[in-house]
């Protein structure tokens, strides 16, 4: 059983220096550098174009991020809106309440009654 | 045949600094010295001569693109054959969606082939070494690409524990695991084959 592992080791490593052999260090054509450049400048341009969309991205949402960020601090009062809510339920309740359940209104100026 | 190591650097550390600069001139004296290399490793890496200038160019794409994150000149060769194995191993993924690897070939080709080797001159040269190419391909459809990456750097490159070190940022123990489990499968597909070969 050994020998014949021990000799296929040694074929295997027989193959692999073949293998070194057959695949020699080798020499790159003459398109090897203008096509290296065209793909850097694809890629360059590609990348560019990417950067400058993705700047504009986040310079819209920084601005209305801002502005959302000034419209939310500003004091929301406005003169057609009641000062508070309890006013404004008052004032609500008297335009749509039943004057079964209205305030009471006293008539205290004439004190014959 | 000796393995031609990977050691010593054909540039010097201020080209390289110049090309990390922006300098296209710097760039193009380090594509100049080491694509030959570049070249060599990847043709026995990937075992397809059509596809071996397409990997290379992505390669110094790569080196183009990264070059500004590598910290210090020295380690600049261990670098670039990361970005060439990470390349190598990119196109190998992808063939192997497409490809079948036909191991009932295998037989016949690799026991030609290893007697081949070990026994002086050959006839046709030419086929014989295309045909080395294809067995070894074929036998390497036993591992995984990374496996098989790593196994022609030690076997075929005859890089050092230590080089793979450097390059795959691993421990030497943990490489020496792999190594060993990826030869084995190697090994028993080749007896494997051998085998069939005897019987048949």
């Amino acid at each position: 059983m050994y020998p014949t592992h021990h000799s296929d080791e040694e074929r295997l490593d027989a193959l692999f220096r073949a293998y070194r052999a057959a695949c020699p260090d080798r020499d790159a054509g003459a398109n090897f550098m203008p096509e290296l450049w065209k793909r850097i400048e694809a890629r360059q341009t590609f990348t560019f174009s990417f950067r400058r969309m993705a700047n504009a991205f986040v310079t819209a949402g920084l601005a209305l991020t801002v502005v959302l960020g000034v419209y939310m601090a500003i004091p929301q009062r406005s003169p057609a809106y009641p000062v508070s809510y309890l006013q404004a339920l008052a004032d609500n309740n008297t335009l749509e309440t039943p004057e079964i359940v209205g305030p009471v209104r006293l008539d205290l100026t004439d004190p014959g009654r | 045949m000796p393995a031609i190591k990977w050691c010593g650097m054909l540039v010097d550390f201020e080209v390289i600094k110049r090309a990390q600069a922006g300098d296209a001139p710097a760039f193009n004296e380090i594509v100049l010295a080491y694509r030959k290399r570049i070249l060599g490793t990847i043709t026995r890496l990937i075992a397809r001569q059509e596809d071996v200038e397409d990997v290379a160019q992505e390669v110094f794409l790569r080196l183009y693109f990264s070059l500004d994150q590598l910290r210090t000149a020295e380690v600049f060769e261990p670098w670039l054959y990361r970005l060439t194995v990470n390349a190598a191993y990119d196109y190998l993924r992808k063939q192997r969606r497409r490809q079948e690897y036909r191991m009932s070939d295998l037989s016949e080709q690799q026991v030609m082939m290893a007697d081949a080797a070990a026994g002086g001159k050959v006839e046709h040269e030419e086929q014989q070494q295309k045909k080395v190419r294809e067995a070894v391909d074929s036998l390497l459809g036993a591992v995984s690409e990374a496996d098989r990456i790593l196994l022609m750097l030690k076997e075929v490159e005859g890089l050092s524990l230590k080089e793979l070190e450097k390059i795959y940022k691993v421990n030497e123990n943990a490489l020496k695991v792999r190594l060993f489990r990826a030869r084995q499968r190697v090994l028993k597909a080749f007896g494997a084959s051998g085998k069939q070969d005897g019987t048949g």
